[in-house]
């Protein structure tokens, strides 16, 4: 087996783990039945791009978005996890290279990010389906933003996992860059009716551009405007990746 | 045959010399100590060997390749149990071994049969379904060190391996890796605990301050650095004035205040204990007991350490 096949199963066993089941189908779970349902009462229909979502429905779909974000971040930090635990050093004194390394864990980022994504497309399908527009795209579209979006959300925890030494600071780090990620974004609500500088902060998070790429991939409702968030996520994902490598390498022992 | 060998080996840290110009020439088939003070560049030395970082000049010669050049072909073919716990922590005991064969691309049906075997040899029974981050350190330190023996290897890197275990423990892992010996193994191994380098090793190097200062067989160390023996003699009652009746034998120190011991350093220790013992002798004075120290691995170590650091400064 390839060495990079070998890891990507290691990573794979070490980041699977109940708890990180549990977190990674309860947590959105509890989001789209719960809060979708209650929330209706609150919010009518939600304006996407041309076309109007009931709440759960758009809620459904952010949080695909959502948990790509989520569990990439999680399998991110097998960097941080692999220095702490002293694993790093070890596997780098066996039979393999920086580069095994470096895409190993960005294959396991993103078979981790695709498998969550269809987890939550599949529970919340009952949801959305009636609204769904499927064309030639929508399959492509939905992969595309499954991959860019686990490259992009990956290396920013790997980002994070490789100029941070103590438990403590890495924690603080990543909890703020979660909340803000996660609530600064679309994924739960809609920019229109937003005030102005929420609006704009929307706009300078990623996940914002991710989750309105697979909502126009379900919905059809591709316009310019999502043409160029499409291009910002790879830009992102590619500049980030090409920074994460980089420290990555300069990693001393 | 040479397994390993530096020429002019160095490595520097933002103007810290950790390494200076050391030559190591490690055979086949043996157990080669690497004693040192904390600080002393041993660690080091282990990660420009493993090929973990690279030497600022010098060169390094591991199984014959250039292991400057061709770093994962060495790396293929050496075990490392470094000095940092090293751990899965969500893993149980077994399925961290298994896994660790897989990463070394053991095939299936050997890693099944190597983790039995091993969990036999390093008593891991009783935690073999254990989580690793439920283990004491001690244990960890044991499924860490069985772990590296998953695959198969012509060198071993051991970077103070018994760390953490119960003395029971650490006879177990030393009687492991003396046969693993006697199958072709080469070892190469660092302690603070000299009786284990005793023990062990074929050929023992000390470094210090980044340089190697005495590198032989633990006799031939014994003979170059332990001439000066210790003789400790105790008496039946306490003896006020006996000082004054000792400073008159020649050639010798000698520990003694008040009270009933003795303790007589010298390098011609058996002519020393004959007129000590007349003395004791014609003063009716009577032993209790008497020991003959032979030279211990500390004791050179400790001298060899000074002994460079006076130099030095």
């Amino acid at each position: 087996m390839h060495p990079v096949l070998r890891l990507v199963n290691r990573n794979i066993t070490i980041s699977i783990n109940p708890g990180f089941l549990i977190w990674q189908i309860i947590f959105p779970l509890i989001y789209i039945f719960v809060a979708g349902f209650a929330y209706t009462s609150l919010i009518d229909d939600v304006p996407f791009e041309n076309i109007e979502l009931d709440y759960p429905t758009y809620l459904a779909t952010g949080m695909i978005g959502f948990n790509i974000m989520n569990s990439t971040l999680i399998s991110g930090i097998i960097i941080w996890n692999d220095r702490r635990h002293g694993m790093f050093e070890q596997i780098m004194a066996g039979p393999f290279t920086r580069t095994d390394y470096i895409l190993s864990n960005i294959c396991t980022i993103g078979i981790v990010g695709m498998l969550s994504a269809a987890i939550i497309a599949f529970v919340g399908y009952p949801i959305f389906f009636d609204s769904i527009e499927f064309s030639a795209f929508t399959l492509p579209i939905l992969i595309f933003a499954s991959i860019f979006g686990s490259i992009l959300f990956g290396s920013i925890a790997s980002i994070i996992s490789t100029r941070l030494r103590s438990s403590e600071g890495f924690n603080v780090i990543i909890n703020t860059v979660f909340l803000f990620f996660a609530f600064v974004s679309t994924a739960f609500y809609p920019v229109l009716g937003t005030p102005e500088p929420l609006a704009t902060a929307f706009y300078i998070n990623p996940l914002t551009y991710l989750v309105d790429i697979i909502r126009a991939g379900f919905f059809g409702t591709f316009s310019n405007f999502i043409i160029i968030e499409m291009f910002v996520l790879i830009i992102l994902a590619v500049g980030l990746f090409s920074i994460a490598t980089r420290l990555l390498t300069r990693l001393d022992f | 045959m040479s397994c390993i060998v530096t020429n002019l080996l160095s490595k520097s840290y933002d103007n810290v010399t950790a390494v200076d110009e050391i030559d190591l020439d490690v055979k086949s088939g043996q157990v080669f100590g690497f004693l040192g003070p904390n600080g002393a560049g041993k660690s080091t030395t282990i990660k420009l060997l493993t090929t973990l970082v690279q030497p600022t000049s010098g060169s390094i010669t591991i199984l014959g390749i250039n292991a400057i050049k061709y770093p994962l072909k060495i790396r293929n073919q050496i075990g490392v149990v470094l000095q940092q716990p090293s751990y899965e922590p969500t893993l149980t005991v077994e399925k961290s071994l298994e896994k660790y064969g897989m990463m070394w691309n053991v095939d299936r049906k050997q890693r099944k049969d190597k983790v039995e075997e091993l969990i036999e040899s390093f008593d891991l029974q009783e935690i073999r379904k254990k989580k690793n981050e439920d283990l004491s350190i001690g244990q960890r330190r044991r499924v860490q060190v069985a772990r590296e023996f998953m695959h198969e290897m012509e060198l071993l890197f051991l970077d103070e391996p018994t760390i953490g275990l119960d003395p029971s423990a650490r006879r177990k892992l030393l009687d492991f890796l003396k046969n693993k010996v006697k199958t072709g193994l080469t070892i190469f191994y660092t302690t603070h605990v000299l009786t284990e380098a005793e023990y062990l090793c074929d050929k023992i190097a000390i470094i210090n301050k980044g340089k190697i200062i005495a590198v032989d067989s633990p006799n031939e160390l014994k003979n170059r650095f332990g001439n000066e023996k210790t003789i400790k003699i105790h008496m039946a009652g306490i003896q006020q004035n006996l000082l004054n009746l000792l400073s008159e034998i020649q050639d010798c120190k000698i520990d003694f205040n008040s009270g009933t011991n003795i303790t007589i350093h010298s390098n011609k220790s058996e002519l020393v204990l004959m007129q000590v013992l007349q003395l004791l002798n014609k003063n009716n004075i009577i032993i209790e007991d008497l020991s003959a120290m032979p030279t211990n691995l500390e004791e050179i170590f400790i001298k060899a350490v000074n002994d460079s650091n006076a130099s030095s400064s």
